[in-house]
């Protein structure tokens, strides 16, 4: 809790003969984060060399490339795969020897057909279009060809044009642009090109076609329908083969996959002529279960030993160890960055303020009860682990806003019939400018508390974090620097009670005065603010820029409350468009305009709820992420651990 | 003088109604004028944010925190917008 998983240096060092059990034995665990060897004569590993593959690694590569390629013909992804039954490995094995050419052939042959009958398709679309502006010049089209003694010119022209030699032409007047075909002497050509000139002619090819043009229309349009047939067909027979072989597919690609993982593993080992060395890191909790597990599949004949570790200058791999419930928002810190081995991970305050805060700032029993059945609703769609997660962690916000909704009683912008438990958010429009109006100034306090007490658990965090982290000198420094941070802001808290009262925070100022007008209250206050920024200064004084952020970053919580209200307002307002506008007038005296305008009420009401529940879910979302990552993580947080990323792999469609 | 004093409370009426209107106007410049700040402020850093994540994915969560710093100045305008008006 807290903190990443305990992490140990684990060398296993055996005869290459040993090799191939080694590596099953690592991948069956699924614990071992190999450190990749290279060759760069590091201290202890002069003279190593870097592995090579197992044998079977390039056919079986080759194999998964293959099985990608169909894979990829029928998009087919195993992540978005349902698991229907689970394939015997050895089986499997030799079905791959026998049926993967039969199929990868028979796909490769339709995929070409299809294809070539694409191709077909777009040609005689071309040739259509080529026709095309000829329909409407009388005449077959073998008659613009095969003339010595003339000179056909035919393309579009902006406005008719009026030859001096003599011709023959033919015009077609068109939207913008009009067709023109001239026929006239060869050596007049160079007058009549001119004249074209002027009038803006733009050339088209004479298609190699003989007959009417309507008619080579109407042939090519005939021939590209039954292409057409012949590819639906073709894609009918795809799809049957999809139907049946796409669950041995997606086995087949996990069992490659596994496969060639296995027989490249030695790429990241160091091996000499007769022995191998591999260094990784597993969870300390797991050490012995991997011992025990290579020594017996090894017969003993290995040596493992557990390495001296320094977390500060070792890449420790990280790996979360956080409560189940809080699991899903470990999606939330890897977008941010996952933390470093030796710093406080802030899952779990995370995967509790984050629904907190995105209930407050939604807070309606209607946005929260759709959001959940979303949430269970896309269950189907989203398979990745990342997508789940999401859903996890919006199921659990879309339950806290419920919950909120319930205090601030509202449902999709109308008042429950309870006055609001909490505060009210309830504006004064339409129907509702009896009711109490909104408690903004509670509202907001109670947000600015939220976030003093926030930052506040901030810098605790990284005081704790500098202690564990610094040395020396520069350790007091930090953490005395951190609590001058808090020093300051509640300092200048102390000193705003001692001025003015305010619903909801300590009143201080009946506090008698002392020196210079000021109460007792103000000059503890005002000495805790100096005491702060002597403490900062100390630290770095350059950070006293800094200092308007303890402002900006408290009253930066207040936007729980006006993203929440902003959101309030339109439901509302969408709610009095519809309903008490267009809807309520019609309901005495019903009339056929009166039908119309309630059904426009009503398109009103879903739309604009559909809206804001959008912007509602995204503002809240992104809102209660951000006061996350930016008011709460810069005061302690510095990310980047490297993810573990054990060896091996967990099987969904096989099994041995 | 009844004229008067209805005159009176009239003037009274209409200074109050002018004074809605005054803080409504206010409130409206506070959100309108931060939210163009804010967006200003914003385009530089946002595109500058999504050419670095096409570049390097890892530096999303970071260039977030950057692209969202400037929107505070547009929470502020809704704080003072909603303390003027309620």
């Amino acid at each position: 809790m807290l903190k990443p998983e305990q992490m140990s240096r684990l060398l296993i060092v055996a005869s290459k003969d040993q090799m191939a059990p080694v590596i099953s034995e690592l991948y069956r665990h699924h614990l071992f984060h190999i450190e990749d060897f290279v060759e760069a004569g590091a201290q202890g590993y002069e003279g190593f060399k870097i592995g090579t593959p197992l044998s079977g690694a390039s056919e079986a590569s080759g194999d998964l490339v293959k099985i990608r390629v169909i894979q990829n013909t029928f998009s087919i992804r195993s992540d978005d795969f349902e698991v229907k039954e689970r394939h015997n490995q050895s089986a499997l094995q030799g079905l791959i020897e026998r049926e993967l050419p039969a199929i990868e052939q028979e796909v490769e042959e339709l995929t070409g057909k299809r294809s070539k009958l694409d191709t077909k398709i777009k040609e005689y679309e071309q040739k259509i279009a080529e026709i095309s502006p000829f329909v409407g010049i009388p005449g077959d089209l073998d008659l613009y060809r095969g003339y010595s003694n003339f000179v056909v010119f035919a393309g579009y022209v902006a406005k008719e044009v009026s030859i001096s030699v003599p011709h023959e032409m033919f015009f077609a007047k068109g939207k913008g642009k009009n067709f023109m075909v001239v026929i006239v002497p060869a050596e007049k050509r160079i007058a009549v090109e001119g004249v074209l000139q002027e009038a803006g002619y733009q050339a088209v090819p004479i298609p190699e076609e003989s007959g009417n043009p309507q008619g080579r229309i109407n042939f090519y349009n005939e021939q590209i329908a039954l292409l057409k047939k012949e590819t639906v067909e073709i894609n009918r027979k795809l799809d049957a083969i999809k139907e049946k072989h796409a669950g041995f597919l997606v086995a087949c690609e996990e069992i490659l996959k596994v496969q060639v993982e296995k027989t490249e593993a030695p790429l990241r080992f160091a091996t000499t002529n007769e022995t191998f060395v591999a260094e990784g890191w597993v969870p300390s909790v797991s050490v012995e279960t991997i011992r025990e597990g290579l020594i017996s599949a090894t017969g003993g004949k290995i040596f493992l030993t557990v390495l001296p570790t320094d977390p500060e200058h070792d890449s420790v791999p990280v790996e979360y160890h956080n409560p189940s419930f809080a699991k899903p928002t470990q999606m939330l810190m890897d977008v941010y960055s996952r933390p470093k081995y030796t710093e406080i991970d802030p899952t779990l305050t995370l995967s509790i303020v984050f629904p907190l805060f995105f209930g407050l700032i939604l807070g309606d029993v209607g946005y929260g009860l759709i959001l959940l059945a979303m949430c269970f609703g896309l269950r189907k769609f989203m398979k990745g682990a990342d997508g789940s997660q999401l859903l996890i962690v919006l199921r659990n916000a879309s339950i806290s806003s419920i919950f909120f909704g319930l205090l601030f009683g509202e449902f999709l912008g109308f008042a429950l019939p309870w006055r609001p438990v909490i505060f009210s958010r309830h504006l004064n429009i339409g129907a509702h400018s009896a009711g109490h109006g909104p408690q903004i100034p509670e509202l907001m306090i109670l947000a600015i508390w939220i976030g003093l007490l926030h930052i506040t658990l901030g810098r605790v965090l990284g005081m704790i974090n500098h202690a564990r982290q610094d040395h020396g000198d520069h350790r007091t420094k930090a953490v005395m620097a951190n609590f001058g941070w808090l020093a300051v802001m509640w300092g200048l808290m102390i000193v705003i009670w001692s001025i003015a009262a305010m619903p909801l925070m300590p009143d201080l100022t009946t506090l008698p005065a002392t020196v210079m007008n000021l109460n007792s209250a103000a000059i503890v206050g005002a000495v805790l603010l100096v005491i702060g920024v002597l403490l900062i200064v100390r630290d770095s004084a350059l950070e006293i820029v800094e200092l308007p952020t303890i402002i900006s970053h408290v009253l930066s919580y207040t936007r729980i409350v006006a993203v929440g209200l902003s959101s309030v307002a339109i439901a509302m307002v969408v709610n009095f468009i519809s309903i008490g506008m267009l809807i309520e007038p019609q309901l005495g005296n019903i009339t056929i305009i009166g039908v119309l305008l309630i059904i426009m009420g009503v398109a009103v009401f879903l739309i604009g709820q559909t809206l804001n529940l959008a912007l509602g879910i995204l503002g809240s979302g992104l809102h209660s992420i951000r006061l996350n990552y930016v008011e709460y993580f810069t005061k302690f947080y510095k990310g980047g651990g490297k993810k573990y990323n054990p060896f091996g792999f967990n099987r969904r469609f096989t099994e041995d | 003088m009844a004229a008067e004093v209805v005159a009176a409370i009239t003037d009274i009426e209409l200074m109050k109604a002018s004074q809605m209107g005054m803080k409504a106007l206010g409130a409206g410049l506070a959100v309108g004028l931060t939210g163009i700040g804010a967006g200003v402020a914003e385009m530089a850093i946002g595109s500058a944010a999504v050419g670095a994540t096409a570049e390097n994915k890892d530096v999303f969560g970071l260039v977030l925190l950057l692209t969202v710093i400037p929107e505070t100045i547009v929470i502020f305008g809704l704080v003072v917008g909603l303390l003027l008006l309620f």
